[in-house]
């Protein structure tokens, strides 16, 4: 089984900003992160982190690859020859740091019981109407080569990755050649590798060297690090959708000193945040998440990218994992202010679904100055439901039973779920005097 | 009398643009700013006209309504071209494009013609003296819908200032460059189709590029010159992988159009026309008296 995963970059030189760490807005989060939506919740989901800094570029990539250790491959385009010392072993934990770190988040707040705050009031009832705490939001292999047109630039093993660094004249070389060194190539390769080519880009193959996976003990494929300079600043995706029967996830970690990475060929949009959902979501967040990015990528046509975190590193508010350490930040590639305490680091999470139909071209990026905040944030608010003994307590209660009743909507809307089947799952807070009607005729004819 | 100037018209598209581009594109934009880079650009366009009235007092004596209102028409229209193309992190960063991209017209001028277009000049000095500002490419998106709607706002401008030449000359030889580009590397033709359809490549060609009073007056001129933005825009784009190529391309050639008017001699564009009573019932043509205002 052949797979690519394939990855370049390419940008704008730019100037970096100083940027003060203490200067960050600071949010009192006074509620509780409970769950996170990470991307476990993704059957593939390729992950990638680009640190970058001017042209100079630490590029990870996560494998998704679920096959046989002895069957795998890889066929990277970059956009120079990389030697042995520009090549590394990342640890497949610092990928898992930063999705927690970055992850779409659920937070809960618990409401207080509305008699003992009572005490407090002037007795005009101020607090019911208060708005509550908004969250924001070889020498044989090279005579064959040669025929072909290929070159292999560099070649050598580090960790149980045995690496070729190959340059092509013709696409039909380069496939010729990789079929038959027993790279199984699904049918039409020659065609996408020649754009690749022509671009005077390189290409990164990867093979497992079994006897070192067997030596180093890990039952798991350890992300492989490369750094390079190149003004190019993109991913090349288009290899990925080959041979893919459907949409595939990529979340991209993009690091830099200097504030928002975006996506300069698709439109990047924000997914849904800072909304209130009821309760029970608590217990299947994932299965809300999932649902609600479908719901919203197909809402936005297919053809978006999603930004679902935008964050200095410094900071969290509410962190739904801690802070990475200066010495996870240098191994997640972050190669600058190597004198500094901590890095002024600036994290973008996109996540990309991409198919065929809606993502022709390869994703182009640019640094921007953009260091406004965003995270993917969705609460709870738990109603009380202790004795409460005041005449504030049914107004409390009508309040509350409404916005339950606007948490179903919020949810309807943003996951497509029936409101009638949600209602079943919401734990309505008693009222004395007549209920508002839940179900609406039309509910269930359409 | 509303409308009966081209830029009335211009005004009101790009408002709706950035209307929707505010609603319905999800951008990170702040109305309130908007409004501050539009009084900014009044203000200024108002405080150089002043000052150059003032110089100029003993020669030409000044007509303070109408060149207020055409001033303010020509600022509203780059305060909202900054607005719909440039981010920023602080307003003062607006601030300071909008007072650059009006000070261009007074400072950069030759025979009483400027030729920077003032929202690039802008753009491009906030892009080169500060920190925190940006253009997004992408926010504009690839719907097709779009792509009629700048069409046919497009033609309502453009048929009324008689630029569409610019705008033609400029799309048809970039996209025949990325055409040929995309033929040579292989791709397949849908990957040209999503890099036309480019809602900010669309905008730049449709009302940036075709601001009357800043590019070559004559069509020969006019075609020559927004052939050699397509072609700096590609070789920006895809040797040195700008992202804001057509920006910078724009900028970089903006001054040419003084050897181009010398080449090509066309009388200068004038915003305001002033029709004279017909001479006689049997002969329609109209005989046009033009006054020059900044």
């Amino acid at each position: 089984m052949f797979k690519t995963i394939l990855q370049y970059v390419r940008g704008l030189a730019i100037t970096c900003i100083g940027l003060l760490l203490l200067t960050q807005p600071a949010w009192a989060f006074c509620g509780f992160y409970v769950a996170k939506a990470d991307t476990e919740l993704y059957n593939q989901a390729s992950q990638v982190i680009i640190a970058r800094d001017g042209d100079r570029t630490v590029l990870t990539m996560a494998n998704d690859y679920e096959g046989e250790v002895s069957d795998f491959a890889l066929v990277v385009p970059v956009p120079v020859v990389l030697k042995e010392e520009q090549v590394h072993i990342g640890e497949a934990s610092i990928i898992k740091r930063l999705d927690d770190f970055s992850a779409p988040r659920l937070v809960e707040y618990f409401d207080e019981n509305p008699c003992a705050v009572r005490r407090f009031d002037d007795g005009f009832g101020l607090l019911q109407n208060a708005a509550p705490p908004m969250p924001m939001a070889a020498e044989s292999m090279r005579e064959t080569a040669a025929d072909l047109g290929v070159t292999i630039e560099e070649q050598f093993s580090v960790g149980e990755y045995d690496i070729l660094i190959l340059s092509a004249k013709e696409s039909d070389g380069l496939e010729t050649w990789l079929r038959q060194n027993d790279y199984q190539l699904p049918q039409g390769a020659s065609e996408l590798l020649r754009p690749y080519i022509r671009n005077k880009l390189k290409f990164f193959v990867a093979k497992v060297n079994l006897e070192e996976f067997d030596r180093s003990g890990v039952n798991q494929l350890r992300p492989l690090m490369m750094a390079f300079e190149s003004p190019k600043y993109m991913l090349p995706i288009r290899l990925g959708m080959m041979n893919a029967q459907q949409a595939q996830d990529l979340i991209v970690y993009i690091l830099s000193p200097k504030g928002q990475a975006e996506v300069t060929n698709y439109r990047t949009v924000k997914i849904p945040s800072n909304v209130e959902i009821p309760e029970f979501v608590e217990a299947e967040f994932g299965d809300f998440y999932t649902t609600m990015f479908e719901q919203d990528y197909q809402r936005q046509g297919r053809d978006d990218i999603f930004l679902e975190y935008a964050w200095d590193m410094s900071s969290c508010d509410p962190c739904s994992a801690p802070n990475l350490t200066k010495a996870e930040l240098k191994q997640a590639g972050v190669f600058w202010d190597e004198d500094q305490y901590l890095p002024r680091v600036f994290i973008t999470r996109l996540h990309v679904r991409y198919g065929r139909d809606k993502f022709p071209e390869d994703l182009r990026f640019q640094e921007t100055a953009n260091r406004q905040f965003f995270q993917g944030r969705y609460v709870i608010r738990h109603p009380y439901r202790g004795e409460m003994t005041c005449s504030a307590a049914q107004d409390y209660r009508r309040q509350t039973y409404q916005r339950q009743e606007a948490e179903v909507q919020t949810l309807a809307k943003l996951t497509g779920w029936e409101p009638a089947d949600i209602r079943r799952k919401v734990d309505f807070i008693e009222t004395n005097g007549p209920t508002p009607t839940n179900d609406t005729w039309w509910d269930s004819i359409w | 009398m509303p409308f009966s100037d081209a830029r009335d018209y211009q005004i009101a598209i790009l408002t709706t643009f950035l209307l929707l581009g505010v609603y319905t594109r999800d951008w990170t934009l702040h109305l309130t700013w908007v409004l501050v880079a539009i009084a900014t650009c009044i203000a200024t366009q108002w405080s150089l006209s002043a000052w150059q009235a003032y110089r100029c007092r003993k020669e030409t004596p000044v007509q303070w309504p109408p060149l207020l209102i055409s001033g303010a028409r020509s600022a509203v229209i780059t305060g909202l071209g900054l607005s719909l193309l440039l981010r920023v992190n602080h307003p003062l960063v607006l601030v300071g494009a909008a007072v650059g991209a009006i000070a261009s017209k007074f400072l950069f001028r030759y025979q009483e013609k400027h030729f920077f277009n003032p929202a690039n000049f802008g753009i491009i000095m906030a892009l080169l003296w500060t920190d925190g500002a940006w253009v997004s490419p992408g926010q504009w998106g690839t719907d097709w819908w779009y792509l009629l709607l700048f069409f046919s706002a497009a033609g309502l401008v453009l048929n009324r200032v008689g630029r569409w030449d610019t705008s033609i000359a400029f799309l048809a030889s970039y996209g025949g460059l990325e055409i040929l580009r995309n033929f040579w590397l292989g791709w397949s033709w849908d990957v040209v189709a999503h890099q036309l359809t480019s809602g900010s490549l669309l905008l730049f060609a449709f009302f940036m590029l075709t601001d009357p009073r800043s590019i070559p007056n004559g069509k020969q001129g006019r075609i020559f010159w927004a052939i050699s933005i397509a072609l700096l825009t590609f070789v920006l784009q895809h040797g040195l992988y700008s992202s804001m190529a057509i920006f910078w391309a724009l900028f970089c050639l903006a001054p040419s159009t003084i050897v181009i008017d010398k080449i090509w001699r066309s009388p200068r564009f004038q915003w305001q026309e002033k029709a004279q009573p017909k001479a006689s019932s049997s002969n329609v043509s109209l005989n046009l008296q033009t006054r020059p205002v900044i």
